[in-house]
């Protein structure tokens, strides 16, 4: 760039790798200037906007609810869009980025999330309600509700999937990411099928596929705990016929005010 | 030439957003067999995530807790209590929040099915927050004169968007994830689909379908500092503007009051809500001199206004002088950390400041595209003043004007017209398709234009860049078309348009490959910005008054006289766009227009 800079640089390390071109994946370095407040992702947009635009990564949000950008920064996975750059340079003033490990390649930092999304369509995300919908809203307890939060603010992003060791062994596993999706659905009192999606996760690739190495809760920039998840659907289904049981008599009452205590 | 590939579908939606999702679903709910959806991200990065405040909806489930005071703590409304709203009230909340610049039809349509859509909401399995006895809990927000702003916590946009994307495919929508729609096909007025591109493979095709619909959100981008993410850059409007399909009331674009400094990353208006202040460079709480009785909890545009103010008689904060204080200490530790935990986080991580013990610099934001393309209230695009109908083309959610925002949106009215009326477009589609609506033939072919196109953009050698083009006119429009505008400054604005469309026909794209080419969608959508931009100045030149979003210094009162009306914009040729005006749909006897104030 022409203007002389006051600003220190960085030096961004960057995994490269087109597959209809290169052999095998290779690293380049970039140079940045340190401005302040500039992230992780403000250098990669830099990089690509006025060195080499062909830097190919995803992003849209800018601000961690969208999950295009996880990244493997510095050997570990994380969200670039949030993470301020002079927080994640070495002693040199250097930062390594490489694509989320455990997935084929599609282009430098963009990778095929093919397995993780058919892993999340497998468990079925989407809610089953019962066969008689009230006029109004169901009933639901804010405690009801608090149960569902810790499952119910993942992005998608895969940050957990492509830390998973086991993810890395088998792409049959569902995943922890899908298994959270998975224990929203049975949590919620509305979900008339908890039954049969419990005997559905309770086979190989389910929930006894983990070995609680608890890579995703280090991963996950939501803070959510997926492992705390497949360890509670592991002991639901372990009672499956109980649990279903007092569901049918929760709907009972899903249309019922909750009573106050 | 290669050959173009052709997708067949009965119902071809673009974007997948909540207004592209609720259409898909719905449509494939009544039984068309094949409906799909194409985004240029995948569905659950669309922008609709995004959303923090709320849905707004009478559903009447709690009030303000008697002798609270305006801002005081809410309730729930106890069973067999007298109701606190309706739909007429919210009816009344969004034409005045509109500057009566709304079509109060549309309007009325939208906050009565609004009941409608979220309790269809909550039974496919919307994870709302709760009142104690177990309904969609409700907040206060701007503009609305009661709490309807229905949420889950601070990321009721997100917790929208995964319930309505599960049940698309529950319904067994197709969907093509990061494929570019890059032009529309219209012969004789008829819509005969589209033509888009693979990403991953840099390949074109040519997609027929007997119904179109286009929800791909809103134009915030071409503006420097803004809340939008980057895929809001505003393709679907360009691309039917080039269509000749008209543009309705593009020169009101929403400002936020609190977006980060230089990032433009959105503060919550909670932030207000809870009590936050606004300090110029001398730490007076500014707000005094321009909204003393509703100080910093004055709307949107207001509230933007008087920023702006302050920042060109310097008073602003920070080295250049562009940004203002948003004072949080006095909320306390504890506030902050229970009521405001993700506004926290942001302020730390992008402007390295702890709202608990630091100043917050802030600055206005773009944030929302009021106008778009011009569609009925069942998304039903139309082609010209009398409201002929582009058979087979339907629009909803930001990328539409239906027009239920008028000259100023009101918060947590957003999201519930792309639900309202992405669900109604669905509904219409469907109903177009089973009375037996043909598929069209398309003459020659009509995918050569955009790969001439897509080709000539990669031969280019030319010495710009596209990003240096992009952003001079981000700087543009945020210095001549922004908060404040005159006749000169946005001549200005239109001449340096002009240069910058010659400049980008200069500009070089750096990626030459085919595989998964983002710098070539980057070119693609500067082309597009430069191609909407011009509107937006266009018809903030003409409109010679000052009506919500759109303050022009040089006129600077409402004048319902000349200007109560929608700017319609059609291209026309290298000219640029030819403007006429529609009138509004204003019940005289129940919603008369009003002096606006707060
Ligand atoms: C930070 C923020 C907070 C907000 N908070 C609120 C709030 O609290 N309440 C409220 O009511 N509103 C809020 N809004 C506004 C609201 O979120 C949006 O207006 C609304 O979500 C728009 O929905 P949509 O479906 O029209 O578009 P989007 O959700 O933006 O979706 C657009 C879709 O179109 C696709 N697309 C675009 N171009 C192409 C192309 N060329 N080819 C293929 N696909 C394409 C995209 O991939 C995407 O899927 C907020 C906005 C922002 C920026
Ligand atoms: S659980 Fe966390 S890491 Fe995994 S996909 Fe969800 S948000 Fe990402
Ligand atoms: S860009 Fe959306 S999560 Fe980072």
């Amino acid at each position: 760039m022409s203007n002389p800079s006051t600003h220190p640089t960085a030096t961004v390390r960057i995994q490269r790798f087109n597959p209809e071109t290169d052999a095998k994946p290779h690293m380049q370095e970039f140079q940045v200037e340190l401005k302040p407040g500039v992230t992780v992702l403000d250098a990669l947009h830099e990089i690509k906007t006025h060195q080499d635009g062909s830097l190919t990564f995803r992003r849209s949000c800018r601000h961690a609810i969208c999950g295009s950008c996880a990244m493997h920064v510095n050997g570990k996975n994380e969200l670039v869009c949030n993470a301020p750059l002079k927080d994640r340079l070495d002693r040199n003033g250097r930062i390594t980025i490489r694509p989320l490990p455990y997935l084929p390649i599609i282009k430098d930092l963009v990778v095929d999330r093919s397995s993780f999304w058919e892993q999340y369509l497998r468990v079925k995300p989407w809610l089953m309600p019962p066969a008689d919908t009230p006029e109004k809203e169901f009933r639901m307890s804010p405690e009801e509700v608090a149960a569902l939060n810790s499952a119910e603010t993942c992005i998608m992003c895969g940050a957990c999937y492509s830390s998973c060791q086991i993810v890395g062994l088998t792409k049959e596993y569902i995943g922890p990411h899908a298994l959270l999706k998975a224990f929203l659905r049975v949590m919620d009192p509305r979900d008339a099928i908890p039954g049969a999606r419990l005997a559905d996760l309770d086979g190989a690739d389910g929930v006894y596929r983990c070995r609680t190495i608890f890579n995703c809760i280090d991963a996950c920039p939501k803070n959510l705990n997926p492992t705390l998840a497949i360890e509670t659907l592991r002991k639901l289904a372990q009672k499956r016929e109980a649990f279903e049981q007092a569901r049918i008599e929760r709907q009972k009452h899903l249309d019922e005010p909750i009573p106050a205590r | 030439m290669p050959e173009t590939e052709i997708i067949v579908h009965d119902i071809l939606i673009v974007g997948a957003g909540l207004a592209g999702s609720w259409a898909a679903m719905v449509a494939a709910k009544q039984g068309v067999q094949d409906v799909a959806v194409l985004s240029k991200i995948h569905p659950l990065r669309s922008h609709s995530g995004a959303a923090q405040g709320g849905i707004a909806g009478a559903l009447n489930n709690v009030r303000p807790v008697a002798g609270g005071g305006p801002d005081g703590p809410l309730e729930q409304i106890p069973a067999g209590d007298a109701p606190i709203d309706s739909v007429d009230l919210h009816v009344f909340d969004t034409i005045k929040g509109s500057d009566w610049l709304g079509d109060q039809d549309a309007i009325e349509i939208m906050c009565r099915e609004a009941i409608d859509v979220l309790y269809e909401y909550e039974h496919m399995g919307c994870v709302f927050s709760r009142t104690p006895d177990g309904r969609i809990a409700q907040r206060r927000f701007g503009g609305h004169s009661t709490p309807r702003a229905n949420y889950a916590a601070d990321w009721t946009g997100h917790v929208l968007l995964h319930t309505i994307h599960e049940q698309a495919l529950r319904h067994k929508v197709k969907f093509y994830n990061e494929w570019y729609c890059m032009d529309l096909i219209i012969e004789d007025n008829v819509c005969r689909g589209v033509v888009a591109m693979d990403v991953l493979q840099g390949k074109i095709y040519t997609m027929r379908a007997k119904a179109v619909l286009f929800g791909t959100g809103g134009y915030g981008r071409a503006y420097k500092i803004t809340s939008n993410a980057f895929a809001n850059t505003g393709d679907g409007v360009a691309i039917a503007y080039n269509a000749g399909i008209p543009l309705m009331d593009m020169e009101f674009v929403q400002f936020h009051p609190t977006g980060l400094y230089k990032h433009g990353i959105l503060m919550s208006e909670a932030c207000r809500g809870e009590g936050g202040y606004l300090l110029n460079n001398k730490h007076e709480r500014f707000m005094e001199r321009y909204a003393k009785g509703k100080m910093e909890l004055a709307p949107r545009d207001l509230v933007s206004r008087s920023e702006q103010q302050e920042i060109d008689e310097g008073r602003g904060v920070e080295a250049d002088g562009q940004g203002i204080w948003l004072d949080l200490r006095h909320l306390g530790r504890e506030k902050i950390m229970e009521r405001l935990p993700q506004v926290r986080e942001l302020a730390i991580d992008f402007v390295g400041v702890d709202p608990i013990d630091g100043l917050v610099p802030i600055q206005p934001t773009a944030h929302y595209s009021m106008g778009g393309i011009a569609a009925d209230a069942d998304g039903q695009v139309i082609a010209d003043l009398a409201g002929t109908p582009v058979v087979g083309f339907y629009a909803a959610g930001e990328a539409a004007c239906i027009s239920v925002h008028g000259a100023n949106r009101l918060g947590t009215n957003s999201l519930l017209d792309a639900s309202v009326f992405g669900r109604r477009a669905g509904y219409a589609m469907a109903r177009f398709v089973q009375n037996g609506a043909a598929l069209q033939p398309v003459s020659g072919d009509p995918a050569q234009r955009s790969r001439a196109r897509v080709q000539a953009l990669l031969d280019n050698p030319g010495t710009e860049l596209v990003e240096d083009v992009a952003q001079d006119l981000k700087t543009t429009m945020t210095n001549n078309c922004g908060i404040f505008r005159d006749e000169a400054r946005l001549q200005q604005a239109m001449r340096e348009i002009k240069v910058l469309q010659a400049r980008f026909k200069n500009a070089r794209t750096m990626d030459k490959s085919s595989r998964f080419n983002t710098d070539l969608l980057a070119t693609l959508e500067a082309d597009h910005m430069l191609t909407f931009s011009e509107v937006i100045v266009a018809g903030a030149l003409a409109r010679q008054e000052s009506r919500g979003a759109h303050s022009r210094t040089d006129f600077p009162q409402r004048d319902d006289d000349r200007w109560l009306v929608h700017t319609m914009a059609h291209k026309n040729g290298a000219d640029g766009p030819q403007l006429s005006f529609k009138p509004v749909t204003i019940d005289y006897d129940k919603y008369p227009p009003q002096e606006r104030k707060y």
